[in-house]
């Protein structure tokens, strides 16, 4: 299949959830999908594997800062050369999304990090200790947030 | 990443220190007598913080601190960078540069490769193997010296280009060095594909099947022994490599006897692309002029390193520093293939299965844990104990 193809499939696979999304294409070889019901991830995600598009690259936090108080969850799927994103926001107060793990075996790394770095809850986790940071890291500080502050962490090694 | 953990096992941990490469990762092996029934692995013992880092630099400041992202294949990560930096910016680098670029890539293919040879011989107990392996890795690392002043690090890259041309004479020291890596290289194929000793370690172990690679996400020559067609080098070219094609090499076994010939196949076919590159480097400039202002915008570049896709997101403000630098390397793909294909293997099995998908902890810190539990004393095992009963046990079944 040729990108341009892979591109319009996943395309009409989405248009399926076409009150729950929306869609876009900022380059020639990506898509992206904007989830705004966050129920739906799941289904779309086994939609687009079921017709083989569902090569998990990569699953990406990005904090949007103070102003929104959102995190933006990027789920970078890559079949061949297309990039078919699905892009999820959720607030840094008891944000929480599904587990792909079920769907996707490999999504289960990722979304470890994700909850460590950056405190969103993933319902359906195997396994919920630390992946990166160290056993005795504080509850509740999140490294990759933008309100992050390295100072308590060293103020708290220097008092143990 | 954690898979049925039975009662009245014994979990027998490898690492956190060494437990394949000389770098730090803790698995936790659970066993039932010789078989291994769970798996699971505790990362993180080499995180810096290097995404953290990364928002607090500027964007040329951030291309020394990526370079140093890993020690074996810091060009492919600069390159990464420079890549997702050049497509915020909308530039392209010129010609000459990109094949310069996949040059000293495919260089370091040849180095990795060969290190990585070297230290699954070692864990096979075939020191021999391992010595001449790394002898022969000197002669790429010589190479890489002369042409960019740096054994490690070579810091090729600029944003924009390149930093060093490749002139007739160091042109014609690579094309030496690289006569004598050939024919080093088939001597190898030779050993590892009919040395008796050392098949009866590779030949059946750590089987995956084409449905397990495509389910469990692996990627690079793991997947491609296991006759997965990913190759970014061929379905998403980069650089250099829509001019000067590779061929992507496929196996359909899926043990550890394919990964090795994948892996040697291709060395074959980076010395071939490096003898085309120096043939015909096209004439340009070195580096083109990038923007003061890098605008704001999202970036993602998927590149194949030595060990299979490494993955990059940069999104920008339009300020001097990124907002966010996303990096996921081929290591942690690959590692939740180790945790599932280990269960049913013997212990001794183990650090092969490991050191069979190439594993990189520093790139991806971003472990397996054996304990000994025949003589009753669950005490955690130490990697020269389980090396050396990986040797004993297969000796025994040797004789």
């Amino acid at each position: 299949m040729s990108t341009e193809e892979i591109l319009s499939l996943a395309e009409q696979i989405v248009k399926s959830w076409d009150w729950a999304t929306e869609v876009s294409r900022p380059k020639t070889n990506q898509l992206n999908v904007k989830v705004n019901v966050l129920n739906e991830l799941l289904p779309i995600v086994v939609g687009l594997r079921v017709k083989r598009l569902g090569y998990l690259s990569a699953i990406v936090g990005v904090d949007l800062g103070p102003q929104t108080n959102e995190i933006e969850v990027l789920y970078y799927f890559c079949p061949g050369d297309a990039v078919i994103v699905l892009r999820a926001c959720v607030p840094h107060q008891n944000g929480t999304l599904q587990s792909l793990s079920e769907i996707v075996a490999s999504a289960e790394v990722f979304e470890r990090e994700l909850r460590e770095m950056f405190g969103i809850e993933i319902t359906g986790l195997h396994e919920t200790e630390h992946l990166y940071l160290p056993d005795d890291w504080p509850d509740g500080i999140y490294p990759l947030r933008k309100d992050f502050e390295p100072t308590i962490i060293s103020a708290q090694t220097e008092k143990a | 990443m954690d898979t049925n953990f039975p009662q009245n096992n014994f979990t027998v941990p490898i690492g956190p220190q060494h437990p394949a490469l000389k770098e730090p990762g803790l698995f936790k092996f659970v066993v039932d007598g010789e078989i291994i029934t769970g798996a699971s692995v505790r990362l993180g013992y080499a995180h810096r913080g290097i995404e953290k880092a990364a928002e607090g630099r500027n964007w040329v400041q951030n291309l020394y601190l990526i370079e140093r992202v890993c020690g074996i294949c810091s060009h492919i990560h600069a390159l990464a960078y420079c890549l997702a930096v050049e497509q915020l910016a909308n530039i392209q680098a010129p010609p000459r540069a990109q094949a310069i670029r996949t040059l000293v890539a495919e260089l370091e293919r040849i180095h990795s490769h060969l290190l990585w040879m070297g230290v699954s011989a070692h864990e096979a107990g075939f020191d021999t193997l391992f010595m001449y392996a790394w002898r022969d890795r000197e002669k790429v690392m010589d190479l890489l010296e002369g042409l960019t002043g740096n054994r490690v690090n070579y810091s090729a890259n600029l944003l924009g280009g390149v930093k060093f041309d490749i002139g007739t004479a160091q042109a014609q020291s690579i094309r030496e060095g690289l006569n004598f890596i050939e024919d080093r290289v088939r001597h190898y194929q030779d050993v590892v594909t009919h040395d008796e000793m050392f098949l009866q370690r590779t030949r059946g172990i750590g089987v995956m099947t084409r449905a397990q690679a495509e389910v469990m996400g692996a990627v690079g020559p793991t997947a491609r022994a296991s006759n997965v067609p990913r190759d970014l080098r061929t379905i998403a070219p980069y650089a250099a490599y829509s001019q000067f094609p590779v061929q992507m090499i496929l196996d359909t076994r899926g043990d550890l006897e394919a990964r090795f010939e994948v892996r040697l196949d291709e060395l074959f076919e980076s010395i071939r692309l490096i003898r085309e590159i120096l043939n015909a480097l096209p004439e340009s400039e070195l580096t083109i002029r990038m923007p003061r202002r890098i605008p704001a915008g999202e970036a993602v570049v998927r590149l194949e390193a030595p060990r299979g896709e490494v993955f990059y997101f940069i999104k920008g403000n339009g300020t001097d520093k990124p907002e966010r630098l996303k990096i996921r390397t081929p290591t942690i793909c690959n590692l939740n293939s180790v945790v599932h294909l280990a269960i049913g293997h013997q212990l001794a099995d183990a650090p092969m299965i490991l050191a069979g998908i190439d594993p990189c902890f520093s790139c991806n810190d971003r472990m397996v844990q054996v304990s000994k539990v025949k003589d009753g004393s669950e005490h955690d095992m130490t990697w020269k104990e389980l090396r050396q009963y990986g040797i004993d046990y297969y000796r025994q079944l040797s004789k």
